[in-house]
C-alpha cells in the first residue's frame, strides 16, 4: 500500500535526506570561509568559526587607561576610572586577575590588593577604579585579565582591505587585466575549436580519425611541462618579428606602446624594447592549453545532430560553410556555452599560467588572482585576507555560471547520448 | 651627519646629469607593509637620481625571478632573499658584476665588510669570480623574544648564558608552566625555523671554521659535531614539558601562530626564539619594548666561542644592465637609502656610517647593536647550501626529527640527499 501515488516511498525520502546531507557536507567548509571573512586575524588564531556565531567566555588581556594622562588626585591618593570595554555592556566578566599567574583571582565587584595601599575594582560590566600613590600610578596602565562573555563580533574591515586596498584602484586595474585576459582567452578558443569540430565530425578526409585520437591524447598533456618551453618560442618570435620589422627606437617604441594598445600585446615595451610576455602571449597560451578539452566536447556534441538535416542541406546545394554556420552553430548552442564557462572559470582563477606569460616586472601588467596573492603579505600569514579575497574573487564567476547553468547541464550531457 | 648626506646626492646629481632618465624595475620578495618601505626608499632613490622607478613584490620570488631571466623580461635590480640563489643566477649568466670598487666600499664601509663582499660574490658563466651581489636589510636570527610583564609576574630574569637560559627553562617547568612555544609550520617550506635553531646551536657548540665547513660540506652532515648541534635543538624541541602543546605540536603549530601562545591569558609559554621580522605576527596592538621585548640567544659561558650571531640578509644584484641599475646600487651605499627604510620598521644594516638615532624605535637599535657587537657573524646557512638541501632535505629532516627520528638518521639521510646532487 506504500507505494500509492501521490505518497512518498521510504527510498524517496533516503535519497531527499542523503542529497540534503551531501549539500551540507559540500557547504559546511564554504560557510566556515564566509563567517571567517568577516573576523579579524587574531580572532581567527585564537577561536574556530563555530564559536564566533554564539556568545561565548574568552580570556582578555586588557590594559587600563594611561595613568599618566588619566590619574585624577582624589584626597592624597591618585585614582584612574573607566571601561575595561568601549562601554557598551555587550560583555560581561565573571572573574578577573591582575598577574598572569593567577587570571582568575577576584570576582568581578571584588577589589584587588596590590600591595602598599594599591588597590584595583573591577565591575562586571567592565567599570574599573584603580588607585594608589603617586608612584604606583606611573608608567603604563595596569594589565587584567578578565574572562568575559563575550557576545558575537564581526568586522567588514577585511571586504574594505580587500576591495579599496592600500594602493589607490590597485585592485580595479587588476579586475580590468583579468577581463582582458580571459575574455580574448575564452572566444579564441571556442572561434577555433567550432571550426575544427565541424571539420572532424561532418567531413570526411584521410586520417580524420587518427586526428581525433591525437586530440583527445592531447588532453592528458599536463600543462606545468610546457610552459618555460613555450615562454622560450615566445620570446623567439617576438626577436623574430624585430628582426623582420626593425628594431623601433627606444623612443618610438615607447610612444608606439603608448598611443597603441596593440604595441604592447606584440611585446614592445615602453621600458627596454623587448619582451617576451604580453597579453598576445598569455591569450595563446590559454588558447593551446584550451583546445584540446574543447575540441573533443563540440566534436562529440556535433557527431550526435540529426545526420538527416545535415544531408538535406547538402542535397539543397549549401556549402560546409553555409552547413556550418547556418544549421551547426545555431544547434550547438549549448555545448559552446558550457564551454564558455568551463573556459571562463578556468582562466578567471588562473594564477600559474598569468605570473610564466604576462606578469612581469613592470607592475602593471597584475591579474585579480596575483594581486589576492600579493595582499597575504610578505610571509602570507593572513588568513583573514585569504577567506574574504575568496569571496570577493567568486562573484563574477559566480554571475556568469547563474545566468548560463541552464546551459552547463545540456553541454555536460553533451555527445554523451547518441 | 648631513653632510655626507649631501655630497651623495650631489654625487648622484652628477651622475643623473650625464645619463637620461630611464625606467628602473626592482623586484623583491616583499609585499604588503614592507613593500611601502621598499618603495619609500625607492622614491627617495627617483628624486635624487630622476630616474622613474617601479618595484614589483612577489610570494614566489624564487620561482618569478628565474621565470623572468628566463623570458628575457627580468628587471633591471633584483633582491634576493638567498644568495645560494643569486649565485645559480650568476652562473647562469644572468647577472651583471657591479661596477668596480663596490667591493672595496663594502670593505671598508660595513661592518665585517669582508664576509659581505665574500657572500656576494659569484662565480660567473665563465667561471671567474666577480662581486654580483650587494647586501642591503639584514635580519638577526640569534633572538628570543618573550613578553617583560610575564617575567615580571613570575620573577624571572632575563638569561645572559645558555646554562641560565637552561636553567630558566627548567625553572618554569617546575612552576608548573611551559617555557617555550615552538612551530615549524610554513607551508611548503614547513621546518626552516628548526634550521634556524640548528645553526644556532652549531655556533655555539662549535667554531665558526667548523661552522663555514658543514656549510660548505667539507665536515658532513653526519658529522658527531653535526649531530650534537641537532639534539641540542631537541634538547628544547622534543620533551614535552617545555614546548607548548607538547613536542608532537612542534611540526604542526605554523610559525606565524607559535608566538602569539606568549601574549595568551594565561600564557600558554614564556620565549619563542625568532628572527627579527616575527613581531609582524604578534597579535593586534602588540607594541614592541613594552608588551614583548627580546634578549640575545646567548651563548654558553663554558665554552669560550664569544657571541655569535646569526643572520639573514637580502642581497641585490642586476638582473638587466642599464645605466639606472648601477645608479641604484651606488644610491644604496649612499647612508640616505639606509637611514630611510630605519626610520619605518624591520630594517637592520651593517653600514658603519648611518646615523642610528634614525631608527624608528629603542628595540631596532638594540637589535642592531647585537648585530654590530658580533664577534661571528655567519649567515644562515641554509640559505647558503645547495637548494636541494638548504630549502629541501634539511626542512624535511627536521620535520621527522621533531616528529621522533633519531638524529644520527635524519643527518645521514640530509647528508646522502647532498651527495646525489654533487
Amino acid at each position: 500500500m506504500d507505494n500509492i501515488a501521490g505518497r512518498k516511498s521510504a527510498l524517496n525520502w533516503v535519497v531527499q535526506i542523503s542529497v540534503f546531507l551531501l549539500v551540507a557536507l559540500w557547504l559546511f567548509p564554504t560557510v566556515g570561509l564566509f563567517v571567517s571573512s568577516f573576523r579579524t586575524a587574531d580572532q581567527i588564531a585564537t577561536s574556530g568559526w563555530w564559536k564566533s556565531l554564539f556568545p561565548s567566555e574568552q580570556n582578555l588581556v586588557i590594559r587600563a587607561a594611561d595613568p599618566d594622562d588619566f590619574r585624577i588626585e582624589k584626597d592624597g591618593l591618585f585614582v584612574v576610572e573607566g571601561n575595561l570595554f568601549d562601554g557598551s555592556g555587550a560583555k560581561v566578566i565573571s572573574v578577573w586577575g591582575t598577574s598572569s599567574r593567577a587570571i582568575d583571582a577576584y570576582e568581578a565587584g571584588q577589589t584587588a590588593d596590590l600591595g602598599d595601599g594599591e588597590t584595583m575594582t573591577v565591575q562586571a560590566n567592565g567599570d574599573y577604579v584603580w588607585s594608589g600613590n603617586d608612584e604606583q600610578m606611573a608608567g603604563r596602565g595596569q594589565r587584567v585579565f578578565a574572562t568575559a562573555e563575550t557576545p558575537p563580533e564581526f568586522t567588514v574591515k577585511n571586504y574594505d582591505t580587500v576591495l579599496f586596498g592600500t594602493t589607490d584602484g590597485a585592485m580595479a586595474k587588476a579586475f580590468f587585466n583579468t577581463l582582458t585576459v580571459t575574455i580574448p582567452a575564452t572566444v579564441i578558443p571556442i572561434i577555433i575549436a567550432a571550426f575544427a569540430a565541424y571539420a572532424l565530425a561532418w567531413m570526411d578526409f584521410k586520417g580524420r580519425a587518427l586526428l581525433i585520437a591525437t586530440i583527445v591524447g592531447l588532453l592528458v598533456v599536463p600543462l606545468q611541462l610546457a610552459l618555460i618551453p613555450l615562454l622560450t618560442l615566445h620570446g623567439s618570435i617576438v626577436e623574430l618579428w624585430i628582426d623582420i620589422l626593425g628594431k623601433p627606437e627606444l623612443e618610438n617604441a615607447r610612444r608606439f606602446a603608448e598611443v597603441n594598445p596593440l604595441g604592447e600585446l606584440l611585446g614592445y615595451q615602453p621600458g627596454d624594447g623587448v619582451n617576451a610576455k604580453g597579453y598576445l602571449g598569455i591569450w595563446m597560451a590559454h588558447t593551446g592549453f584550451g583546445l584540446p578539452l574543447a575540441i573533443y566536447l563540440l566534436r562529440n556534441y556535433m557527431v550526435g545532430l540529426p545526420r538527416d538535416i545535415i544531408e538535406n542541406a547538402k542535397v539543397d546545394g549549401a556549402t560546409d560553410f553555409q552547413i556550418f554556420t547556418k544549421i551547426i552553430l545555431p544547434l550547438s548552442f549549448p555545448a559552446l556555452a558550457s564551454f564558455a564557462i568551463f573556459q571562463f572559470l578556468w582562466t578567471w582563477n588562473d594564477l600559474l599560467v598569468a605570473k610564466v606569460f604576462l606578469i612581469d616586472a613592470s607592475g602593471k601588467t597584475t591579474v585579480m588572482t596575483n594581486q589576492i596573492v600579493e595582499l597575504l603579505g610578505t610571509r602570507g600569514g593572513n588568513w583573514e585576507i585569504l577567506a574574504t579575497a575568496a569571496f570577493v574573487s567568486i562573484a563574477v564567476p559566480l554571475a556568469v555560471f547563474f545566468s548560463m547553468q541552464r546551459y552547463l547541464v545540456r553541454g555536460l550531457l553533451a555527445g554523451s547520448v547518441k | 651627519m648631513k653632510k655626507p648626506f649631501y655630497t651623495s646626492v650631489a654625487a648622484l646629481a652628477l651622475l643623473s646629469g650625464a645619463a637620461i632618465a630611464e625606467d628602473v624595475t626592482v623586484f623583491g620578495p616583499w609585499l604588503g607593509p614592507d613593500q611601502e618601505n621598499v618603495e619609500a626608499v625607492l622614491a627617495g632613490f627617483a628624486a635624487a637620481s630622476g630616474h622613474n622607478v617601479s618595484y614589483v613584490g612577489s610570494d614566489s620570488f624564487e620561482q618569478q625571478i628565474r621565470i623572468d631571466a628566463e623570458a628575457g623580461s627580468a628587471p633591471n635590480v633584483s633582491a634576493f632573499p638567498q644568495p645560494g640563489l643569486a649565485a645559480d643566477m650568476a652562473k647562469d649568466g644572468f647577472l651583471t658584476p657591479l661596477a668596480s670598487g663596490t667591493g672595496d666600499w663594502v670593505r671598508e664601509n660595513y661592518a665585517a665588510g669582508q664576509s659581505w663582499v665574500d657572500l656576494g660574490t659569484y662565480a660567473g658563466p665563465d667561471g671567474s669570480d666577480s662581486l654580483y651581489g650587494f647586501f642591503y636589510k639584514v635580519d638577526v636570527k640569534s633572538l628570543v623574544w618573550y613578553s617583560p610583564e610575564n617575567f615580571e609576574d613570575a620573577g624571572y630574569e632575563v638569561p645572559t648564558t645558555m646554562e641560565e637560559l637552561k636553567a630558566l627553562t627548567d625553572q618554569i617547568v617546575a612552576d608548573g608552566e611551559t617555557p617555550w612555544c615552538i612551530g615549524l609550520g610554513s607551508g611548503g617550506a614547513t621546518g626552516w625555523p628548526a634550521t634556524d635553531w640548528v645553526e644556532d646551536m652549531m655556533l655555539r657548540t662549535q667554531s665558526p671554521e667548523d661552522y663555514d665547513a658543514w656549510v660548505s660540506n667539507e665536515l658532513k652532515f653526519n658529522d658527531p659535531k653535526v649531530v650534537a648541534a641537532i639534539e641540542e635543538f631537541g634538547a628544547f624541541a622534543r620533551n614535552d614539558d617545555y614546548v607548548a602543546g607538547g613536542a608532537g605540536a612542534v611540526a604542526s603549530t605554523d610559525f606565524r601562530d607559535s608566538p602569539k601562545g606568549m601574549f595568551a591569558s594565561p600564557p600558554q609559554c614564556y620565549m619563542h626564539r625568532q628572527a627579527s621580522f616575527i613581531p609582524a605576527f604578534f597579535p593586534e596592538g602588540t607594541v614592541v619594548g613594552e608588551d614583548a621585548d627580546f634578549f640575545y640567544f646567548p651563548a654558553y659561558e663554558g665554552k669560550d666561542l664569544g657571541s655569535p650571531v646569526l643572520g639573514a640578509g637580502t642581497v641585490w644584484a642586476i638582473t638587466n644592465d642599464s645605466p639606472g641599475a648601477h645608479d641604484l646600487i651606488e644610491y644604496l651605499k649612499s647612508p640616505e637609502a639606509h637611514e630611510i627604510w630605519m626610520a619605518q620598521k624591520g630594517f637592520l644594516t651593517p653600514h658603519k656610517g648611518v646615523d642610528t638615532s634614525k631608527f624608528s624605535d629603542p628595540t631596532l637599535k638594540k637589535m642592531n647593536d647585537i648585530l654590530l657587537g658580533a664577534t661571528t657573524f655567519r649567515f644562515d646557512g641554509s640559505d647558503l647550501m645547495p637548494g636541494g638541501v638548504g630549502a629541501g632535505t634539511f626542512w624535511t629532516g627536521m620535520v621527522d626529527y621533531a616528529g621522533g627520528k633519531s638524529a644520527q638518521d635524519v643527518a645521514d639521510e640530509i647528508q646522502s640527499s647532498w651527495d646525489a646532487l654533487k
